[in-house]
Order: structure tokens, then C-alpha cells, then sequence
């Protein structure tokens, strides 16, 4: 490998060798005290800004699960970053840093808004109709995210163009591509904002218990349902196998006969379709409807710290997940009521990423504190 | 690596990036023969000088993420010290001016601001990436994610919303006499003051790089760190110089943006820098880390900027939701063509002495 691939290689391969190293429980503690620092960081912040520091907090606990539409909503949120952080995790953990997780599940769910939109007058009403089309427009999302993260796989495998990069650009192009289309073809004559006709009303996924319009403890089923998918890929299969082997070791992968440019393809895409679920649910059970992509929730960005605090393991997403989906909730709530810029949970979020991207501070704590990291 | 090797060389040595323009000029001319796109009316003296602009917060940014990578560290966090130096170049601006009128005086000491807040930010993305060794991607996109996240706080913490209201921006300078010049006059000589700075940066940088001994230090950090400090020269300290120099160059394009030509700091979406930090990442592959390649570039993807209002003025009609996708398209196009570019040896290995 050459390139600009090879250097992010490199720093992918040390990150790697560094998580292996580290043990479940320093990989816990890590987690952990980042989150907890970045929190703290976040308080200091909002003080320093004029704000009330413990109000400020409390606030966050109380927008996180203070009552039960706002544990629904933490819910929500969490089923999102879990199938996104799932996405991530998959790419990272076989070495490819797909930052292009939230274009992936913008046009995921822009497949399945076309799906349900077209395909609706051609089948019956009702529930069984509502179910068809919700599964029509998931393998719809499920292609379509999976084809959009498979180009940036062709191109990082056969010209070494650098993912982080074109993945990116990709993100830009999905939104704006989409808004076009939206805008340009979709848009209901007479009516002023982007957004797409809504879906019929026998589409959506049933309340339960919460009784919350966007949130749905099946929604929450399909994510769970899809960390397991994943787990046991990557566990239990020759695919998974081959993954984590081109993730850890990519010359002991090429010497077992894996095809290191196919697998990059192949793990894209991967990603990219668990990225279309993510899309698919989005569309199906937050909006039914569908609109500018700009406005949306940066989900696929949060996504990467999800899997990054959970060292990229399908499990440990759902913790990571749960808890940023509290954050997200919370620091919603913040911004509603505290006057305080909800936008402090994407700087506290980057806190986090930068903590976790260097374990090597807590080591030299844990040394300085004696809490055990003293390996050399 | 010699800097005064000929064309011929240069095209010997790159050749997929030669092929990559190349190719680049037919796509271009094709376009224009399919959509006969009047071909006068798009290149005036207008356009390149509404590239030169566009072109600079791109290719200062591009010259310093050189600078970080060509000395063994890559950052990924330049669009996050973009979007630091805008909003400090807005906000620096406003706080100098009291918040009634800003003054041309006011929007120079928010630049200034801009470069010492980024260099200083820079500092601690150096100590985290040199010294504590973190993983400089991971890193990178945390810088990423602290720009989006702060830059639009720190805003609604000053001005209420995340965006700054409506600021003057950076008057042009006309010199005398040298401005009647045919073509150069306008674009050079009647221009914004940023313009001179920018070429200047790209200028000086070239020359400390190939020319001094410092420049060498740096390619040999990156190369062989080893020989290096074998020479007695400490690696991390190179290391740390170049990651500063890319923080501030990084801050300044951000600062250009919004008060240099913009008019003040946009903070919603992904903030006005909209991925020119990116973008510069590009430009200095494209232009194989010479800095005057770096800004070549930055110039081709500072065109792509303006196709918009190019397109408006000669009324060919596409959205413009599509044709401001063009420099995204475009970087694709580039990384595709030439992402194999030789990388220097030792980029994203942290160097211990002990080793």
C-alpha cells in the first residue's frame, strides 16, 4: 500500500494494536473517565460562558430521562447512534475510516421515502399494505446506502484515493443531490419548503408504551436486532474472520488469500447498508416524510464517537449509544429551557473523540496515580 | 528532492498526476463543446479574480497542512481550525469594535486574533498528537467536531445565534500606477491586501521548504526521522513548529473567509468553512506538496467556488443547489486521479527517541 492510504493505514494500525493491547477493563475505564472529562469540561465551559453549571447538568439528567417522553426520546435518539455507531464500527474495525456513514443513511432514507412514495398507490391499503411498503422501502434503503458507501470502497481500493476524504465530499454531495431532488421533482405543487409529500398514514411503526409519535420500541428492536446481525458476522463467520484480520493484520490477512482491495469494497458496503437502515428508520419512524438533508441530525458523526468509546465492538455500542443518545436528548432540552446553545454537546462529543484517540493520557495518569496502566 | 528539476522531470516523475490535469482540461473542454458554454464569457479577468479570492482561505490552509504532513504529522483537523479562525476573525472583529460599527482597523485585529487563537489551539493538538502520541485521524476529527461544536456556541454566546450579524469585510488596495497594468493591474494590483499575504505565504513557504535548513528538517522528519536525530536535531520539536505553522495558516484561511472576504461568521449546517479545510487537504496532494502546486490547486477548486455566479452571469441554468457541488465532485475527480501520491515515509508514526 502506498499513499495517503497507507499513512492513515499506519495510524489505524497503531490505534488497533494499542485497543488489543489494552485490556476490556482499561478500554472500560477509558470510556468511562472520557466521558466523564468531557462532561466536566462541558461544565466548566457553560460557567465560564455566564451560565449555571449545576443547573446545567441537571437539566441534562432531566432531558435525558426525567419523565417518560424524554426517556422516549433519549430512546429515539439512542436507536439512531446505535445502527449508525454499528456502521462505523464495522468499517473501523476492518480499517477503513468511513466518515461517510451520515450521507449513506441520507440517501438510505431517501430510497426508502421514493419507495414508499411510489410503490403506495400500486398496493392494498391498511396494515398489510403499511408493512409491505415499510419492508419494500428498507431493502431499498439497505441497496442504496450500501451502493452510495461502495463507491468511496472502489476508489479507496482501486486508485487509493484516501476514504476519509471522499467520504466526506460524499456526505456533501448526498445532501445536496437529495435537496435537489426534493426540491426540484418531489415537492408538492404550492407548497413553499422542501419537503416531500408525507407518507400514507397507515406507514409508521406503533407506539407501545411510550405513546411518543417518533419514537417505537420496534424501531429500537431493529437496531438491537441489527447489533446482533453484526456481532455475529463479524464472530462467527469466514466474512468476519476476514474483516478483522485486514482490520488488525493486512499482510497476515493477504497470506491466509484474502483479496485486501475486495474487502475493502466489501466492508464499505457492508457499513453503507446498515448506514441505509439507519436511513429507513429515520424516515419511517422520526419523520414520515421526507425533506432538506441539511436539517437533519448529524447522526453519522456522532456515530463515530459511539464506536470509537466503544473500541469499535458491535456490543459495546449499545452502552455508547445509550449514553449519547442521553446526551443528545439532554442537551436538546438544555437548549430549550436553559437558554444554554444545545450546539455544547457537539464540542463536549469532540472532547470525547479527542480523549479517546489518545489512551496514552490515561495510561501516564493511571502511572501517576497508581491505578494500575503501569504496563511497558 | 530538488525543487528546480524541469517540467519534463516533474511530468516524468508524477505522471498520473500530469495525466490527472490533463484529463481534468479535456472533461473541462467537453463540457464546454456539449453545453456550448460560451467559453469568452467565462474566462474574463473577473472570474480569476473571483477564483484568486476564493482560492485564498483553500490554499493557506493547504500550505500549512503541508507543512504539518510533509514534517511526519497529518492533520485531519484543518476544516476544525477553519472554523476556530473564522469565528475568532468575526468575533475578535466585534469585540474590538465595542459591537456598534466595525471598523477596518477592528476586522485586522480579528484576524490577528484568528492566528494566535489557532496557533495557541494548535499547541494542544500538537501535544496530543507528538507528544502523547494520539491517533492523528481520531484526533483530527475531534478538532472537526470541536469546531462544529463550539464555533457555533461560542457565537450564540456573543451574538444570540450562531451566526454573527452582517460585518464589513477587508477593503481592496489600489497601488497607484501599477493598477493601470493590462490584466495584472486588476488582478494583483487592485485587490485585497489578504491576496499579497496569501502569495507571500505560499512564496515563503516554498522557499523555507526547499531552500533552508529548516525546510529540511522538516522533509526529514517526515522522510527519516531517524537520520534526523541521529544529525542531533530533535524530531518532535520540528514536528511541533510545522503542526503550529498548519494551525495558524488554517486559522488565518478561516479568518480570510469571514472577515477577510466574507461578511462575518455563518454557523449553521457545517459553518461557512463547508469543507475548504478539506478541500486544502486535496490541493496539497493535487499539487504533490509543493506549496506552489498546493495553491495551483487551490485556485482550480477556488474556480469550481465561483462556477455559480460564472454560470448565472452567461444564464446557463443549473440549480444552484447542483453547481455548488462542483468543488466536492471535483476533489473526488483529483483524489481518484492522483490519491496514490507519494506520502512522506514516516507520516502518522509518532517518533520516541528511545526506539
Amino acid at each position: 500500500m502506498s499513499g495517503t492510504a497507507g499513512g492513515a493505514r499506519a495510524a489505524l494500525d497503531r490505534a488497533a494494536d494499542r485497543m488489543v493491547d489494552a485490556t476490556a477493563v482499561e478500554r472500560f475505564v477509558i470510556a468511562v473517565a472520557s466521558t466523564a472529562l468531557a462532561l466536566a469540561f462541558g461544565a466548566v465551559v457553560v460557567a465560564v460562558s455566564g451560565y449555571d453549571a449545576v443547573e446545567f447538568m441537571s437539566a441534562l439528567l432531566y432531558g435525558a430521562v426525567g419523565n417518560l417522553q424524554n426517556v422516549a426520546f433519549t430512546l429515539r435518539q439512542s436507536t439512531m447512534l446505535v445502527l449508525a455507531g454499528v456502521a462505523v464500527a464495522v468499517a473501523f474495525r476492518a480499517g477503513v475510516f468511513n466518515i461517510g456513514v451520515q450521507g449513506q443513511f441520507v440517501v438510505g432514507g431517501f430510497a426508502t421515502t421514493l419507495t414508499i412514495l411510489f410503490l403506495a398507490p400500486h398496493l392494498p391499503r391498511g396494515t398489510v399494505g403499511g408493512v409491505l411498503l415499510m419492508l419494500f422501502g428498507t431493502v431499498a434503503a439497505v441497496i442504496a446506502g450500501g451502493a452510495y458507501a461502495a463507491v468511496p470502497g472502489v476508489m479507496k481500493a482501486y486508485a487509493d484515493a484516501n476514504e476519509v476524504i471522499t467520504t466526506i465530499m460524499l456526505n456533501f454531495i448526498a445532501n445536496g443531490v437529495v435537496f435537489y431532488l426534493i426540491d426540484g421533482s418531489l415537492r408538492p405543487p404550492g407548497t413553499s419548503s422542501p419537503n416531500t409529500p408525507s407518507f400514507p398514514d397507515y406507514v409508521g411503526l406503533p407506539p407501545f408504551a411510550f405513546g411518543s409519535s417518533s419514537f417505537s420500541v420496534i424501531g429500537l428492536g431493529v437496531a438491537l436486532l441489527a447489533v446482533a446481525v453484526v456481532y455475529v458476522v463479524v464472530a462467527r463467520t469466514g466474512f468476519g474472520y476476514d474483516l478483522v484480520t485486514s482490520g488488525y493484520q493486512e499482510s497476515a490477512a493477504a497470506y491466509s488469500g484474502v483479496d485486501p482491495k475486495r474487502m475493502v469494497v466489501a466492508t464499505m458496503t457492508f457499513s453503507g447498508m446498515i448506514a441505509g437502515v439507519c436511513g429507513a428508520l429515520f424516515a419511517i419512524m422520526i419523520l414520515g416524510y421526507y425533506t432538506d438533508p441539511a436539517t437533519f441530525p448529524r447522526f453519522g458523526f456522532d456515530a463515530i464517537a459511539v464506536s470509537l468509546l466503544a473500541a469499535n465492538n458491535p456490543l459495546g455500542v449499545v452502552p455508547a449509544g445509550l449514553l449519547f443518545g442521553g446526551l443528545d436528548a439532554g442537551g436538546q432540552y438544555i437548549g430549550f429551557t436553559l437558554d444554554v446553545p444545545a450546539e455544547l454537546i457537539d464540542g463536549i462529543v469532540g472532547i470525547v473523540v479527542l480523549f479517546v484517540a489518545t489512551p496514552e493520557l490515561f495510561r501516564i495518569a493511571g502511572r501517576f496515580g497508581g491505578l494500575g496502566g503501569g504496563r511497558e | 528532492m530538488s525543487a528546480s528539476s524541469s517540467a519534463a522531470d516533474y511530468a516524468r516523475r508524477n505522471p498520473l498526476t500530469v495525466g490527472g490535469a490533463a484529463l481534468l482540461v479535456v472533461v473541462a473542454a467537453a463540457f464546454v463543446v456539449a453545453f456550448d458554454v460560451p467559453l469568452a464569457d467565462l474566462l474574463t479577468v473577473g472570474t480569476l479574480q473571483r477564483s484568486l479570492r476564493a482560492a485564498m482561505p483553500i490554499a493557506l490552509a493547504a500550505v500549512g497542512g503541508l507543512y504539518a504532513e510533509k514534517s511526519g504529522v497529518f492533520n485531519i483537523g484543518l476544516e476544525g481550525f477553519m472554523i476556530f479562525g473564522a469565528l475568532t476573525g468575526a468575533a475578535g472583529a466585534w469585540l474590538a469594535s465595542g459591537g456598534d460599527s466595525v471598523g477596518q482597523a477592528d476586522l485586522w485585529v480579528g484576524i490577528l486574533a484568528a492566528v494566535v487563537v489557532c496557533t495557541l489551539l494548535t499547541v494542544g493538538f500538537a501535544v496530543l498528537t507528538v507528544t502523547f502520541e494520539a491517533d492523528q485521524i481520531v484526533a483530527g476529527l475531534a478538532v472537526w467536531f470541536l469546531g462544529l461544536g463550539f464555533g457555533p456556541f461560542t457565537a450564540t454566546v456573543i451574538w444570540g445565534g450562531v451566526s454573527s450579524p452582517s460585518l464589513p469585510n477587508v477593503d481592496d488596495v489600489t497601488v497607484p500606477l501599477l493598477a493601470d497594468l493590462p490584466v495584472v493591474g486588476e488582478l494583483l494590483f487592485d485587490t485585497s491586501p489578504l491576496l499579497w499575504i496569501t502569495v507571500l505565504v505560499v512564496v515563503v513557504a516554498w522557499v523555507v521548504l526547499y531552500r533552508t535548513r529548516y525546510g529540511y528538517w522538516v522533509q526529514a522528519a517526515g522522510e527519516n526521522p531517524e537520520a534526523l536525530d541521529t544529525a542531533g536535531v530533535d524530531v518532535n520539536r520540528v514536528r511541533y513548529a510545522a503542526v503550529v505553522v498548519s494551525g495558524a495558516l488554517a486559522g488565518l484561511g478561516g479568518a480570510v473567509l469571514s472577515v477577510g472576504i466574507g461578511s462575518g461568521f455563518t454557523g449553521t449546517g457545517v459553518t461557512m468553512v463547508d469543507g475548504r479545510g478539506w478541500i486544502a487537504i486535496v490541493a496539497y496532494l493535487f499539487g504533490n506538496y509543493n506549496p506552489l502546486g498546493a495553491f495551483g490547486a487551490s485556485l482550480l477548486f477556488g474556480a469550481m467556488d465561483m462556477l455559480q455566479i460564472q454560470f448565472q452571469t452567461i444564464g446557463v441554468s443549473l440549480p444552484g443547489s447542483i453547481v455548488g457541488l462542483f468543488p466536492y465532485v471535483a476533489v473526488l475527480v483529483v483524489l481518484t486521479l492522483v490519491g496514490y501520491t507519494r506520502v512522506p515515509a514516516a507520516v502518522g508514526e509518532p517518533y520516541d527517541t528511545e526506539q
